[in-house]
């Protein structure tokens, strides 16, 4: 198959020598021969992309990515942070234009509309609440993101502006150019809504910290920690919630935002608290030449109760108070697998009996009516190894006996007194019947040597067949 | 008679001395004058750390050491919640159930070194809730073992150290001084089933009061009458004896030392 080369990409120098996007490579070389080309990196294109969705947090949490080369933000309620739209998006538009990006915005009501001002309106549009109609008018109706179809219809019929396109009635519209051209005319007008992909979910728990000079000092980052947090917990506090979840974003000088976040066990909205979890990795962060704004985010926001004063609500109390907070600090430091509470679980193999689960997790679909437990009366070890190890020398009497001895890390144990078996099958309904096999039905016995130590042995397998015999493993030690 | 006056004397004035230093956290007793009788204030002294060790073999596996203080921590767990500090996660929730331990109340923290395995512990005893702590640490030095005491003195928590090399090796050798409250050596003793019937009797140990400040020491058979049997003891209730029982005095200590490395021979 013959690859066409063409370029998918041209500098504004290009454009002035009649070179566009989409043009074949070798006839654009036949224009301009000294044509200096790069491959096309579409994959380092997009991690750009997603790098600079990360940037623009510092302005709206809600950004979502309009591939392969756009960006929306939502800027609902934001704006007032900067003291209006036009502000916003004139140090937006300065920023961006310091990093050396060349690049076109327009804020509207809808997505659609912000698109269509941002790719043929005027570059930096506003437009007012409600008055994105006239302002599209005049745009060519490539401005409605249709497809290469519906759009060489619409050239062809010779409609070469939006406002002869929306002045067709509906039904005619719609039969003519597709549901899918009626729907994109609505978005951008604002009469259906459009969904974005937001790359983090919008969330109006968002906090935010600009500094009239970069901070790069250790207890600076410190301090704007706590003055961040402390920020978003007031307005939690208000609202009488708390979150599972906070992430804080240091954004630098030179565009790059370096995320750390933290989980807590209950919701939370103690800001020293909070802060303080944060304080052991903040020197992970490499300010670089500074760090400008600092943003904060509160996910799994859900309502709290307010302290409890009841008296025979002590145990609660210092749940909130103590316990909570040292899983915390433990998780946070240690990692969430690192620490757990033994959950049983059922299944008749001993190693899979148990189950970890974080300590003071909210049970998964409401609390369970009964709470389940493993037989008491079932002698089991207090240390179970991971892996059963292997004993030699096992003197046990066939078919069923408990070994009379056996060798273990080279100490040979004479058994005094022994107690089994206690048979264990497979759990053949999990897996292909084929692989089920008399191997790994286990015998355990718990024994006693002369000293008095006890352990957990098992014989995998059954005497009978000669072909295979079974093997003894010992798989835990008894105090 | 005025030497042994003089004497009561300067033992009334040295537990003075002491008890201005930390607050009395009150004890938690087994229930046997025998072993009562040798602990400072007749029990297991609370809001200090105590110090649990085996030999040979359990310097790894630590299994007579975990059981016995799984024992001793469970009636602990009444009060709070028990946090179990591990290098190596082999502790088995439902070993602990059967020995009479609730593990609903127990909080497993795998550290990835000693000195994290301590810090945890000091975090942990610091904390509003929290009854008791058990570390598995190799040896705690004075310092860590100064620190330990002074988290415990934070909250009223009581500490056990386990000393164990959870990957093997050699033991290191012991640290002359500590700051423990007690030190108690144990080891795996053979059982005795109720005549007539076949298999294991409840777990024995051979259990050495090694150190103990402001008692004395001495050397007992115990037996945890209670394990594998869901009627006999249950941790919810108050008023239940200890689950560990005295099965014998084995008498004068200087003799078990000799024992032991007997048995390790």
């Amino acid at each position: 198959m013959r690859v066409v080369r063409r370029l998918s990409a041209v500098s504004v120098e290009a454009v002035r020598l009649g070179l566009r996007a989409g043009q074949k490579a070798t006839d654009a070389a036949a224009l301009v021969p000294d044509l200096v080309t790069a491959e096309a990196e579409p994959q380092a294109d997009a991690e750009a992309l997603a790098a600079l969705a990360d940037w623009c947090v510092r302005f709206s949490p809600a950004v979502a990515i309009d591939a392969p080369d756009g960006l929306f933000l939502d800027v609902t309620g934001v704006d007032h942070l900067w003291g209006g739209e036009a502000a916003m998006l004139t140090d937006f538009s300065t920023r961006l234009a310091a990093n050396g990006l060349p690049f076109r915005c327009a804020i509207a009501d809808t997505p659609g509309a912000a698109w269509a001002l941002a790719h043929y309106g005027q570059d930096g549009a506003i437009a007012p609440p409600g008055g994105q109609a006239e302002l599209l008018k005049p745009l060519p109706p490539a401005a409605l993101r249709l497809d290469t179809e519906t759009w060489a219809q619409v050239e062809r019929l010779g409609l070469r502006r939006l406002d002869q396109l929306m002045s067709i009635p509906r039904g005619p519209f719609a039969r003519r150019f597709g549901r899918a051209a009626l729907t994109r005319l609505d978005q951008a007008l604002g009469r259906e809504r459009e969904a974005l992909t937001f790359r983090r979910p919008p969330t109006p728990w968002f906090a935010r910290l600009a500094f009239a000079e970069p901070i790069s000092a250790p207890e600076d980052m410190a301090r704007v920690t706590v003055d961040v947090t402390a920020k978003l917990c007031a307005r939690l506090e208000t609202q009488g919630r708390g979150a599972r979840r906070f992430e804080i974003a240091f954004h630098r000088v030179d565009g790059k935002a370096l995320p750390l976040s933290i989980g807590l066990s209950l919701p939370g909205r103690d800001p020293t608290r909070i802060a303080k979890l944060f304080a052991p990795r903040l020197d992970t962060v490499d300010p670089g030449f500074g760090i400008e704004v600092v943003t904060l985010t509160a996910q799994d926001v859900e309502p709290i109760s307010g302290r409890q004063a009841r008296l025979d609500a002590a145990r609660e109390a210092s749940v909130e108070e103590g316990l909570a907070p040292l899983v915390d600090r433990l998780v946070n430091r240690l990692g969430a697998e690192r620490v757990w509470r033994a959950q049983p679980v059922e299944s008749h193999v001993p190693e899979l009996a148990v189950g970890r689960e974080r300590p003071f997790a909210p049970a998964a679909g409401g609390k369970p009516a009964e709470v389940r437990t493993w037989n008491r009366e079932a002698p089991r070890p207090a240390r179970l190894f991971r892996r059963p190890e292997p004993v030699e020398a096992v003197m046990a009497l066939t078919p069923d006996d408990p070994p009379s001895q056996f060798r273990w890390r080279g100490q040979l144990h004479r058994v005094r007194r022994a107690e089994g078996p206690e048979r264990v099958g497979e759990e053949w309904w999990k897996g292909a019947i084929e692989d089920v096999r008399v191997e790994h039905v286990r015998d355990y016995y718990r024994v006693e040597d002369e000293t008095g130590a006890r352990f957990w042995l098992f014989r995998a397998g059954l005497y009978g067949d000669p072909d295979v015999l079974p093997k003894w493993w010992l798989h835990g030690v008894f105090g | 008679m005025s030497d042994f006056r003089g004497l009561e004397a300067v033992r009334a004035k040295i537990a003075a001395i002491e008890a201005t230093a930390r607050a009395d956290h009150g004890v938690l007793p087994f229930g046997e004058a025998q072993i009562d009788g040798r602990l400072p204030g007749g029990g297991l002294p609370l809001g200090r750390w105590h110090e649990v060790c085996g030999d040979g073999m359990e310097v790894e596996t630590a299994a007579a050491p975990t059981a016995f203080t799984a024992l001793m921590v469970a009636p602990l767990a009444r009060r709070g919640e028990v946090v179990w500090v591990l290098r190596r996660d082999d502790l088995w929730a439902p070993g602990l159930l059967g020995l009479g331990f609730p593990p609903e109340r127990l909080i497993q923290v795998c550290a990835r070194d000693e000195a994290e395995a301590l810090s945890v512990m000091e975090d942990a005893l610091g904390t509003v809730g929290v009854a008791a702590v058990v570390g598995e640490v190799e040896a705690a030095d004075l310092t860590a073992g100064r620190r330990l005491q002074l988290a415990c003195e934070k909250r009223q928590a009581t500490g056990f150290v386990i000393r164990r090399r959870p990957y093997g090796g050699q033991a290191r050798r012991e640290a002359t001084g500590s700051a423990a409250s007690t030190r108690w050596r144990v080891a795996s003793a053979p059982s005795e089933p109720p005549a007539g019937e076949f298999g294991l009797g409840a777990p024995r140990f051979r259990v050495e009061l090694e150190r103990c400040r402001g008692g004395r020491t001495g050397a007992w058979l115990m037996e945890a009458a209670a394990a594998y049997d869901s009627g006999a003891y249950s941790w919810e209730t108050t008023d239940v004896a200890h689950p560990l029982r005295l099965v014998a005095d084995l008498g004068d200590r200087q003799l078990a030392p000799a024992q032991r490395t007997a048995v390790a021979a």
